[in-house]
């Protein structure tokens, strides 16, 4: 074991910083997705696409930006902007054309309406940005390498996906908690999730609670999108690959989890990346083995707690 | 005394039964109103339709003045009116003074997205109101681990909180245990009284409705079958067969002397 480490140390520690990299953009994409299950009670299998088209729409905005001549730091400005935009469009498009009409349906229905709606955006996406490859990658220029010491190695890494995706996910993952235990527009998406019945029974809108948490929710995705955008060159495909792996977080987390979803996005990110460094084989089915390893010991989930939800 | 509330020739069948066939009903400013009858003849349907839950197939809801009929629950709330369930809808992971602040700030307006819950003027408001319900000492307590009866009357004071007219509760007192059921029901008409609330409240137990209602609604499938004050209307030969006869055991002397 001493001398494996002392011969791959570098590269596990790699393979560590590529994990927690890519668990801060999964992170993004899978609270989204748990908080809008949370709160409307609808699996949104198009919540990957909110994912891609926030990607794209940033390298678009990004590209703008610079050829338009601004400051290197504009194209942070741009990630951010894109996100903000798709969140804000396609959210509030997205809930009161197709999911308010579904909400209380049979789980199947709800599933087929977001399944049309993820190959619908598939294709406009394609048709907006094409097939050939896109990339953006100003931001981690800009941002330059921090040296990480990891044992006795020093790995130079880009600033960018070590500090600054894993800073934006905690962020988003402390920022989210308190406001949702402490401020009362939080206690009042509590109060719509526990009990819509009693909630309207107040006279609390629940509609205008599931349009906002809708819209936050294809916030954040579009979040992860944008800020997946300067790592990658974006092609067709990567929202379906991107709610898998989503998928699988909050099934290993336990529905409804915000600070179990981080945990296990981390272990997620983490096994897959290690995966690629020692085990390429099998990189696509790590994910899922840990899912099912944990889901055949906890079927509800990691840190899921059974429901006795009233009828 | 006028009519708060006015209910004309109501009508909703669900399938082949009618739960509502042509009810009116007045329910008068300041009065509590009980509705009793046997088991699904209706009577939650009534406060279902009078709040928004459900739309009569038929004729029309008068509330102060204005048509209510089939309006959504939200703005039936607004203008006045609300309800208790028959299950106490309490939120289970807040505190019992968490619970009275929502219902404050449902009332007060939701949306500033990051001010606290539990800010100053509310959190005095709620300790008042706890204070006359008797639940202050409970005040920090999970709503999820009070007894049926103190969850019943947590319940009625969210309700209470919202500063209705009119109250329309589903039997407040079921799944309370005899020995708490005539304190709630104390509490209740004090609370309800001091703060000017018309009470319309449906009820299988008949002391409480003895010693609670102004005026009885006997239902019965779909319509109302005897209307008054509790003393004849509980004394009614007909009444004690066919509602009381089910709701509580035949007495020596009582419906056996009728049969």
């Amino acid at each position: 074991m001493g001398d494996w480490l002392e011969q791959n140390g570098a590269l596990l520690g790699l393979a560590l910083l590529d994990g927690i990299a890519s668990a801060a953009l999964i992170f993004m994409v899978a609270v989204g997705l748990n908080l809008v299950f949370g709160v409307l009670r609808v699996l949104n299998v198009a919540h990957g696409s909110l994912f891609a088209i926030g990607a794209y729409a940033a390298a678009s905005i990004g590209l703008f930006a610079a050829s338009a001549g601004l400051p290197g730091w504009a194209s942070l400005l741009a990630l951010l902007l894109a996100a903000m935009l798709v969140g804000l469009v396609l959210g509030p498009l997205i809930e009161q054309l197709l999911l308010r009409r579904v909400y209380g349906e049979e789980p199947v229905l709800q599933l087929l309406v977001t399944f049309a709606l993820f190959m619908i955006l598939e294709d406009a996406q394609k048709l907006v940005w094409g097939v050939q490859p896109v990339s953006f990658s100003v931001p981690v220029s800009l941002m330059g390498t921090v040296d990480v010491p990891f044992g006795t190695d020093v790995i130079p890494y880009n600033t960018y996906q070590v500090v600054l995706l894993p800073a934006v996910a905690v962020v988003t993952l402390v920022g989210l908690a308190l406001f949702l235990r402490r401020t009362l527009t939080g206690r009042v998406i509590l109060a719509v999730t526990t009990d819509r019945e009693a909630a309207t029974a107040m006279g609390i809108d629940a509609r205008r609670v599931y349009l906002l948490t809708f819209t936050f929710g294809a916030m954040l995705a579009a979040l992860g999108g944008a800020l997946s955008t300067p790592t990658a060159s974006l092609v067709p495909g990567i929202g379906a690959s991107t709610i898998v792996l989503s998928f699988a977080v909050v099934a290993t987390a336990g529905l409804g989890q915000i600070e179990g979803a981080a945990l296990t996005a981390l272990m997620i990110g983490i096994g897959r990346s290690v995966a690629v460094t020692f085990a390429p084989e099998l990189e696509v089915v790590v994910p899922y083995i840990i899912m099912v390893a944990v889901l055949l010991v906890r079927p509800q989930g990691l840190f899921g707690v059974v429901e006795t939800r009233r009828v | 005394m006028k009519a708060l509330l006015q209910a004309r020739g109501l009508r909703l069948a669900f399938g082949g039964v009618k739960a509502a066939d042509g009810i009116d009903l007045d329910v008068m400013e300041g009065e509590f109103l009980a509705i009793i009858g046997p088991n699904g003849a209706g009577k939650t349907t009534f406060i279902n339709m009078t709040t928004g839950y459900l739309r009569p197939q038929g004729g029309t809801i008068t509330y102060d003045g204005t048509e209510i009929t089939g309006r959504r629950p939200r703005e039936i709330v607004r203008r006045g009116i609300a309800r208790s369930f028959q299950l106490p809808q309490l939120f289970s992971e807040h505190t019992v003074e968490e619970n009275a602040a929502l219902a404050i700030a449902a009332r007060e307006g939701i949306w500033s997205p990051l001010a606290p819950l539990l800010r100053p003027a509310w959190q005095e408001e709620a300790r008042e109101l706890l204070g006359r319900f008797g639940l202050l000492p409970l005040a920090g307590q999970r709503a999820d681990a009070l007894n049926e009866g103190t969850r019943k009357l947590a319940d009625i004071a969210m309700a209470v909180a919202l500063k209705p007219r009119l109250l329309l509760m589903d039997e407040p007192t079921s799944g309370v245990a005899a020995s708490e059921k005539m304190a709630v029901v104390e509490t209740l008409a004090r609370v309800l009284r001091d703060a000017r609330v018309t009470a319309v409240f449906v009820e299988h137990d008949m002391d409480v409705v003895e010693r609670f209602a102004d005026r009885v609604a006997v239902w019965s499938q779909g319509k109302i079958a005897a209307l008054g004050p509790p003393a004849r209307i509980l004394a009614d030969p007909a009444v004690q067969r066919d509602v009381i006869g089910i709701e509580r055991p035949a007495t020596p002397g009582g419906v056996a002397a009728h049969a």
